[in-house]
């Protein structure tokens, strides 16, 4: 008390400071329970989305993964005549190399995309003067903040349903009319391994010269003007493949990362359930405290 | 592109899709590279119709001409025009697909895969006459017409496939 008394002003602040946290302790308790209420209630409706999104990816899934299948035995049969001749990608000094990176415009799957932007980014250390094209909006906001000036062309749109192959040939179309010559085109996306795993990959679409001089490229009969055009039809197949392929790949990652989202919303509605029950217990019990304080302290009078 | 279409609409409506015939005999082995057999890939976007199946004689429509391949022929490579494909299976029947565009490629070891992609391929008796005299029509008339120059040239692929089918059909 005498301490107190020696410091008037500390006690006028500390009077001031204890009185609204009196005030309002009650107050605030209510306030938290309406709160919890309230995450409660958005927990369990973002629950309810990605249970949603959960299961319109396993639809798509299904039919994501018979058109990957199907354009994977398209894809190798259109380069087994590429592996017969034993084709290389012509790279070295002064040969330029274009990346096309396969990615899409939808997030919410996992770590994807970025897995695409990684890779692409490791590569354009390795070759700095390669060029870009990035297909989807995800790795082109990605790529764009590191390799700004490598992208040459972005396309958007694509990957929304099962690529089709008139997609693929529309951007092969594009990719071909870039005036600069490129000596070796490599087509990376997301290889499905299975339901759980995909790891970035390369396809080569290998250009007219490559083709020419392969080593076993005299085995075959071939008119010189069909050449340009296989090179075209093959960077088209090539691409089909690649969409289809990276397209099944975030389906089935959008499911995983649904359903574990999914899984987590579960885990924080029963913490949250038994907060909300806990602090209500609480809040009944002070009440009784207080009526019945209140009552002996009138009786006593 | 546009030729997809083009193929895709001369279709006549089926309730159950074209299903491709069941590869009968997949074996693989040594047997099967000697083997007086072709190994035939019949592989569109959407559907393998062939897998490695083991056929006698495959007609192409090649730009250069109409080719027969049959076992061991020389590796080449060609560059398939609008036009019916003959398969002649084992047992000695005959299928016939149209495509219209795609590349063949015959593999050393009596291998041959068929891309076709610039359209799906179809059996002949799944296209109707009248829906290709139709389009036929529209088609001289965009390609006679006062459009773009891509248009016209759209057109005119459009009218070459048209024409083969429906030289095919008859």
């Amino acid at each position: 008390m005498l301490s107190r008394a020696a410091r008037p002003a500390l006690r006028a602040g500390a009077a001031a400071a204890v009185r609204p946290a009196t005030v309002n302790a009650p107050a605030a308790t209510y306030a938290t329970l309406r709160e919890i209420e309230d995450r409660l209630k958005s927990i369990r409706n973002i629950e309810k989305i990605t249970k949603t999104m959960k299961i319109v990816a396993s639809t798509k899934l299904t039919r994501a993964q018979r058109a990957m299948n199907e354009s994977r035995t398209y894809g190798k049969t259109s380069n087994t005549v590429f592996e017969k001749a034993e084709t290389k990608p012509e790279e070295g000094e002064g040969k330029k190399t274009l990346l096309i990176v396969c990615s899409s415009d939808k997030g919410l799957c996992g770590g994807i995309h970025s897995g695409l932007s990684r890779k692409s980014r490791a590569l354009a250390a390795g070759q700095p003067d390669m060029n870009i094209v990035v297909i989807g909006e995800k790795c082109k906001a990605q790529l764009g903040r590191s390799n700004a000036k490598a992208i040459k062309l972005t396309f958007q749109g694509v990957g929304k349903d099962v690529p089709t192959f008139a997609d693929a040939q529309a951007i092969a179309d594009q990719v071909t009319l870039i005036p600069q010559h490129y000596d070796s085109v490599k087509i990376l996306f997301n290889k499905f391994v299975n339901a759980q795993s995909y790891e970035p990959t390369i396809i080569e679409a290998y250009s007219k010269e490559a083709i020419a001089n392969s080593p076993n490229y005299s085995a075959f009969e071939i008119e010189d003007e069909v050449l340009g055009n296989l090179q075209e039809y093959s960077l088209a197949n090539s691409l089909y493949w690649a969409l289809a392929e990276g397209h099944a790949c975030e389906q089935s990652a959008r499911r995983n990362a649904m359903d574990n989202a999914s899984k987590n919303a579960g885990d924080m509605i029963s913490r949250f359930t038994i907060l909300f029950n806990r602090t209500r217990q609480a809040v009944i019990t002070g009440e009784l405290v207080e009526i019945i304080t209140g009552a002996t302290a009138s009786e006593d009078m | 592109m546009s030729a997809i279409r083009i193929a895709r609409s001369a279709l006549k409506v089926r309730p159950t899709a074209f299903r491709a015939p069941a590869p009968l005999m997949l074996r693989r082995g040594y047997a099967d590279v000697a083997s007086d057999k072709l190994q035939l890939s019949l592989s569109l976007p959407h559907q393998a119709i062939y897998k490695s199946s083991e056929v006698i004689q495959v007609n192409l429509p090649a730009e250069t001409g109409e080719m027969g391949v049959l076992a061991n022929h020389v590796p080449s490579i060609e560059q398939l025009k609008p036009g019916v494909v003959e398969i002649i299976e084992e047992a000695g029947t005959t299928k016939q697909f149209f495509l219209s565009g795609g590349f063949a490629v015959v593999q050393p070891g009596s291998q041959l895969s068929i891309n076709a992609a610039q359209v799906e391929g179809y059996p002949l008796e799944d296209f109707s006459a009248e829906a290709v005299r139709n389009q036929i029509a529209e088609a001289q008339k965009v390609a006679n017409g006062s459009g773009s120059e891509q248009d016209i040239a759209e057109a005119k692929i459009e009218l070459e496939v048209l024409e083969s089918l429906q030289a095919a059909l008859k």
